[in-house]
């Protein structure tokens, strides 16, 4: 059997830009305005997202590393052996979080729109295994199937355009666009905001797979662009649509919105982008779970062996079962949503922080000494 | 290599087993077992109960039957309803909901409203109508004179609201209830009158919060719809002038004062001269711009008893409040708005640019 993470060839900075924009357009971006909710966070959206240009900018050092390139082996000059396993073990609770919350996410969502008479299990089991599907295919197709999930994903967009024309819309519902008032809600705000940025830490660890010449900042710059625009568009329509008191009443507005666009041939619209979502849902689950694989082989010490079948087998199945125990015991209850989505914002801003400054500064040590 | 191709074997057995085995998919949707329900029609029952009636089956060729319930609650109605009728009735297919008016004066439409909302299977585009009259009454009597009937009062909704010419206010839910929700805003709703045999658009009912509490019609629901809701009319016929006024365009300016304690509205009106019975001869420029003046006049005093109105009745369909949100500052609260709304002076303008479908002999 090959191995899952052989690589044949490297990408090009073409990748870097789909891959940056769709490791941060998921789950979030679609709950998001409920967190938002005032027009003012506009500039919370802007200003987080020119901190995360920064932070790409010091991925992108990390990228053209030499020790980057070199992957595990990189890893072990860097920081030794302990460290890495130690790291591998955060690594491996936060992709479990990770992973866990966004099948959850979009399977509330496949439930309560599509499948509202369907056990959830069924829901996560079957996106589960589509994604083990997808993985299976090793780290080089899944990093490519990034094209299909940005082909699949980013037209949406245009759906949403007519939301930005009268009489649908009245711009002074964005009125007043500075904050009035400032409590601990808009601080929540804007950490949710962060860790919506946050999904391209990730990326960090599948440097050898990609290029790493000396261009690529420009594609990291650009796919953060990318992703600044599309939360601005989707968080400006639905501020149009509902306006801000109306929002914080709706649970999934973005999706709500979908289905107010009929048109004469089709009346949901909703189900078609919802679907359309997958494919965005699965890269990123697919692209994790190899991720998880390759934490939990660090932890055990077996980054010399060959990889096998057993070994994603079992790893995937450690995910479905969280995933299930985590439906069963806090999902269902809205503060154990609450309680999720919490820690697992923090924990993702807290890595998107952490992640490119110890590697950038650890290379700089390394370089210097 | 080979042996991954398996994973996708698996998923398709597993999809196989999960449809054959435990069949999760609770919803059927053969369309011989099923009757999508086009309407709601809801009316005060006894006893603080819902009266809500519909029309089955509104697809399949067979004879139709108006279906009646006295319910406690809108769901229950429709759960119902399939208990004494054959064919399952889903509402996927919504497309408008009828409330008596009795109800919406009442006060608390919003449950009933929030309820089809909230929905994922109900489009938000449902069409609300209040209806003054017996609407079930209509639809009995209208079984056997028309077929689909209620089809074709969807595709008359549909016609005004597309191309928003002022014939109607058409409101869905998802308008109503942004309105409903936010602040210096007021929601309003279509009211039709119905009864055996006629089922026609009165005016417009202006609600205070989910409480009807007046009504406007003719030349004063003409004004409501120049003023915001459509900004077109076709026409606006003045009887006490005798003349018929085509094609209106309205541009509207509010502008409040810095201490909101008054409104200059300023309405510039385009349109034609289509009919004029009246004594003046519109072919000399002098008397045409009299007559013009005239209109000015009178469409002044409609529109400032109509304002003077709203706020005697605190509500603020126009939503004129949001006239005092400014990018750069606080915004004031929806009860301090209604206050100043109350007692505000308020100065209305009109500007009518007219030409009249003749030649005008000029002065010069």
């Amino acid at each position: 059997m090959k191995s899952l993470y052989n690589r044949t060839s490297t990408f090009d900075g073409i990748y870097f830009l789909l891959l940056i924009n769709r490791t941060q357009m998921h789950y979030y971006v679609l709950i998001m305005p409920v967190y938002l909710v005032h027009s003012y966070m506009i500039w919370g959206i802007v200003v987080m997202g020119l901190l995360s240009q920064l932070n790409v900018m010091l991925l992108s050092k990390w990228f053209t590393s030499s020790y980057a390139a070199k992957g595990y082996q990189g890893f072990l000059q860097l920081f030794g052996k302990r460290m890495v396993q130690v790291f591998a073990i955060f690594g491996f609770l936060i992709i479990l979080l990770k992973i866990s919350i966004l099948s959850l996410g979009y399977v509330e969502m496949l439930h309560s729109f599509i499948y509202p008479s369907m056990d959830k299990k069924w829901l996560i089991l079957v996106i589960l295994l589509i994604s083990l599907y997808v993985a299976s295919h090793g780290m080089e197709k899944t990093l490519r199937f990034v094209v299909i999930a940005f082909l699949c994903g980013a037209w949406i967009l245009i759906v949403f355009i007519p939301f930005f024309f009268p009489p649908i819309a009245n711009y002074r519902d964005l009125y007043p666009l500075i904050p009035t008032e400032w409590s601990g809600q808009s601080w929540q705000g804007l950490l949710f905001i962060w860790s919506a940025y946050s999904g391209s830490v990730y990326l960090a660890f599948m440097v050898p797979w990609l290029s790493s010449n000396k261009k690529i900042t420009k594609y990291l710059v650009i796919g953060n662009m990318l992703t600044i625009i599309e939360y601005l568009l989707l968080f400006i329509a639905t501020i149009l649509f509902y306006g801000s008191s109306f929002l914080s009443k709706i649970n999934f507005p973005v999706v709500y919105m979908g289905s107010y666009i009929e048109t004469n041939a089709l009346d949901r619209i909703d189900y078609i982008l919802i679907s359309f979502h997958m494919f965005n849902y699965v890269f990123d689950i697919s692209i994790l779970l190899l991720c998880f694989y390759g934490a939990i082989r660090v932890i055990m010490s077996k980054m010399n062996e060959r990889t096998t079948r057993i070994g994603l087998l079992s790893s995937w199945f450690v995910i479905l079962i969280s995933i299930i125990l985590m439906n069963q015991w806090l999902w269902q209850s809205v503060p154990g949503q609450k309680l999720l989505l919490n820690i697992q914002s923090c924990l993702g801003g807290f890595i998107y922080l952490l992640v490119p400054t110890i590697l950038y500064t650890a290379v700089k040590r390394k370089e210097s000494m | 290599m080979v042996l991954y191709k398996h994973y996708g074997i698996l998923v398709i057995v597993s999809l196989m087993w999960m449809t054959s085995c435990s069949s999760p998919f609770v919803e059927n949707n053969m369309i011989e077992e099923i009757a999508p329900v086009v309407f709601w029609s809801v009316d005060k029952g006894a006893e603080g109960k819902l009266k809500i009636s519909t029309l089955v089956p509104p697809l399949i060729q067979e004879e139709k039957r108006l279906l009646s319930k006295e319910v406690d609650l809108l769901k229950q109605g429709g759960k119902e309803f399939n208990l004494i009728y054959y064919q399952e009735l889903k509402q996927g297919q919504l497309r408008m909901l009828l409330i008596n008016e009795e109800l919406a004066k009442e006060g608390g439409i919003e449950k009933l409203i929030n309820t089809l909302m909230i929905d994922p299977d109900i489009s938000m585009r449902v069409y609300l109508l209040v209806v003054r009259g017996d609407f079930d009454e209509y639809i009995k009597n209208q079984l056997t004179k028309q077929e689909n009937q209620e089809y074709y009062l969807y595709r008359m909704l549909q016609h005004y609201e597309k191309h928003n010419q002022g014939e109607m206010s058409i409101v869905n839910i998802h308008q109503f209830m942004k309105k409903l929700y936010s602040p210096f805003k007021d929601p309003f709703l279509p009211v039709f009158h119905s009864d055996k045999n006629n089922f026609n658009y009165i005016g417009t009912a202006l609600f205070q919060k989910d409480k009807e509490v007046m009504v406007i019609q003719d030349v004063e629901d003409e004004i409501f719809q120049l003023l915001d809701n459509d900004h077109f009319l076709k026409i606006l016929a003045i009887p006490k002038l005798s003349i018929s006024l085509g094609r209106i365009r309205s541009n509207v300016r509010m502008k409040l004062s810095r201490d909101y304690s008054s409104l200059s509205l300023q309405v510039r009106l385009n349109g034609r001269i289509e009919e004029y019975h009246g004594e003046n001869n519109i072919q000399k420029e002098e008397q045409l711009e009299q007559l013009i003046h005239e209109i000015e006049v009178y469409l002044e005093e409609q529109t400032s008893d109509l304002l003077k109105r709203m706020q005697q009745w605190k509500v603020d369909p126009l939503e004129i409040g949001t006239y005092s949100l400014k990018p750069f500052s606080k915004e004031i609260t929806d009860e301090q708005w209604m206050e100043y709304w109350e007692n505000m002076k308020i100065n209305v303008d009109y500007d009518i640019k007219l030409y009249p479908l003749i030649n005008v002999e000029r002065l010069l």
